[in-house]
């Protein structure tokens, strides 16, 4: 068979670059904890507020939430800047929600800029967009980055059924954190 | 000149080159033509940029776009040499953060970059800007350009439907989407004017599409009612700029040159139709169900009298002249919403 030579037209495959992590190791008591909530997500901010009643209830020293809402723009650089000061003023933070295609990526970003702060730091995804979510941790270069999983869809669940999930899952956001029993 | 690309040896026969290209995924499912050596350089030739030049690192996988490597992509969709500039220019372009590649590249939404051509290389590219422009014109430029932009999001920048791509739907401009602006029937100065560029020199503006929207009428005869009645189909509930804040993202509404006469001779300044379409392109808070209202609120998105704009600012309704004589229709390009639009200028040789 006549052959002809060409060149290779994709990019060179992705090296998986890991990150240094960081785990709380202590217990909550005197800690400061920050959340990032999405305004796009009801599920979301039920379940954090949840959270965060939680690790109030654990002796936490404060809680920080931040609320964003935009991906570009005036907000979008706004929101980005909380999640920079959120880094600098907390121990440790919970990050969501990606159960979307672009908020799975920004949250993951935004986790990301926490774990560049030298903090501990989980991205919370739901089950749909759980590889997404790692694959983008992979190409931020921060592939270890601790992703925690929720079932898959939490919009259009009644209250009571996201309690019952925010319920079973902050056992495993402590553990993911490194949080000592 | 000296290519650093990894080689590859193909089959010369053109379907067999097909059969390879789609196991190696180095396609969009349709032929596509070897990328070899000498047809990479002779698009080379027609940018002053050098082959090595980092045009920008396309998401989702962060591949980076050289000059080469995007040759090689524009060569495997048929573009010619004057063309290529304009590839470079609308990657250029969509690697401007504010454009938001890595959101729109890995969203859900149907969005994709939609290319709009002006200056004065429209007709001798073949980038269709008359009858048909939005698909089934056939013009090389129009389709070659766009195709090469899509396979540089999906061979570079590893977007993939399914996988790095959470996209539900897509959309047929994923295929590829350039069109032009007919400028010498537009009664108003060209997009690329309004964006701050002289008119003798070719430019890119890349738009987050969410789709074709297609829009019709036949009745009115005053372009006020006409307007108002574009300006309503704009701020169709489930809009995407909807969902967020109102001050990101831009709606294109591709206006027919008959109606551009009638739009213009009402509205000489275009800032001024704008604020038309602008102060029109409302819903009542009470159109939406209870969920929606308090989302409302809280971005503090309801004005006076309970109405809900589409955008912040009448400049984010963006019209464009070009499609044929026929009259009777526009096109609204619905926005993603966090995407802002991004124009670059395509550099030539000399």
């Amino acid at each position: 068979m006549e052959t002809v030579l060409i060149r290779r037209p994709t990019a060179p495959p992705v090296i998986e670059a890991a990150a240094p992590t960081f785990r709380v190791d202590t217990p909550l008591t005197s800690l400061r904890a920050g959340i990032r909530t999405d305004a796009a997500w009801r599920s979301w901010r039920l379940i954090a507020s949840d959270w965060e009643q939680r690790l109030w209830d654990a002796g936490v020293a404060g809680v920080t939430t931040v609320e964003t809402h935009a991906q570009v723009g005036d907000t979008g650089a706004k929101d980005r800047s909380h999640i920079g000061e959120l880094a600098a003023n907390v121990d440790f933070a919970i990050v969501g929600l990606g159960t979307c295609g672009s908020c799975t990526s920004f949250a993951i970003a935004d986790a990301v800029a926490i774990e560049q702060r030298e903090r501990p730091v989980i991205a919370v995804v739901t089950e749909e967009f759980a590889t997404h979510g790692r694959n983008m941790a992979k190409h931020l270069g921060h592939a270890d980055l601790s992703v925690l999983v929720l079932p898959y869809p939490l919009e259009a669940r009644p209250d009571a059924e996201l309690l019952e999930i925010s319920a079973e899952y902050y056992p495993r956001a402590l553990e993911l954190l490194g949080v000592d029993a | 000149m000296t290519l650093t690309g990894e080689q590859v040896e193909v089959p010369a026969d053109p379907h067999a080159l097909y059969e390879r290209s789609l196991t190696e995924q180095w396609g969009d499912g349709a032929p596509v033509l070897p990328p070899t050596d000498a047809a990479i350089e002779l698009l080379l030739a027609g940018t002053a940029e050098p082959a090595d030049h980092v045009v920008g690192v396309l998401p989702p996988q962060y591949g980076v776009a050289t000059v080469e490597l995007v040759a090689a992509n524009a060569a495997m969709a048929g573009v010619e040499p004057e063309a290529f500039p304009l590839v470079l220019a609308a990657l250029e372009a969509l690697c401007v953060p504010e454009w938001n590649a890595f959101g729109l590249t890995t969203t859900t939404s149907s969005v994709f970059p939609m290319l709009i051509a002006n200056g004065p290389s429209r007709d001798a590219l073949g980038i269709d800007f008359r009858a048909g422009c939005m698909g089934g014109a056939g013009g090389r430029g129009s389709m070659t350009i766009g195709r090469a932009v899509s396979l540089c999001l999906r061979n570079i920048g590893g977007q993939r439907a399914g996988e790095t791509s959470r996209t539900v739907f897509g959309q047929p401009a994923r295929f590829g989407m350039c069109f032009g602006e007919w400028e010498e029937r537009s009664p108003w100065p060209s997009l690329a004017q309004r964006r701050g560029y002289p008119a003798d020199v070719d430019v890119v503006t890349v738009h987050g599409g969410k789709g074709t929207f297609p829009l019709a009428d036949i009745h009115n005869d005053d372009p006020r009612d006409l307007l108002y009645l574009l300006a309503k189909s704009l701020a169709y509930p489930l809009a995407n700029m909807f969902l967020g804040n109102a001050e990101n993202g831009e709606v294109v509404l591709a206006v027919n040159p008959m109606w551009a006469e009638r739009f213009g001779a009402a509205f000489p300044d275009l800032a001024d139709l704008q604020a038309f379409l602008h102060e029109h392109a409302w819903q009542p808070l009470d159109l939406w169900p209870e969920p929606n209202r308090n989302i409302f609120r809280a971005k503090g998105r309801v004005g006076a009298h309970d109405r809900v704009y589409l955008t912040g600012r009448p400049d984010q309704i963006v019209p464009v002249v070009c499609g044929g004589l026929g009259s009777l229709h526009a096109i609204a390009l619905p926005s993603f919403g966090e995407s802002q639009m991004q124009s670059s200028v395509a550099r030539r040789t000399g």
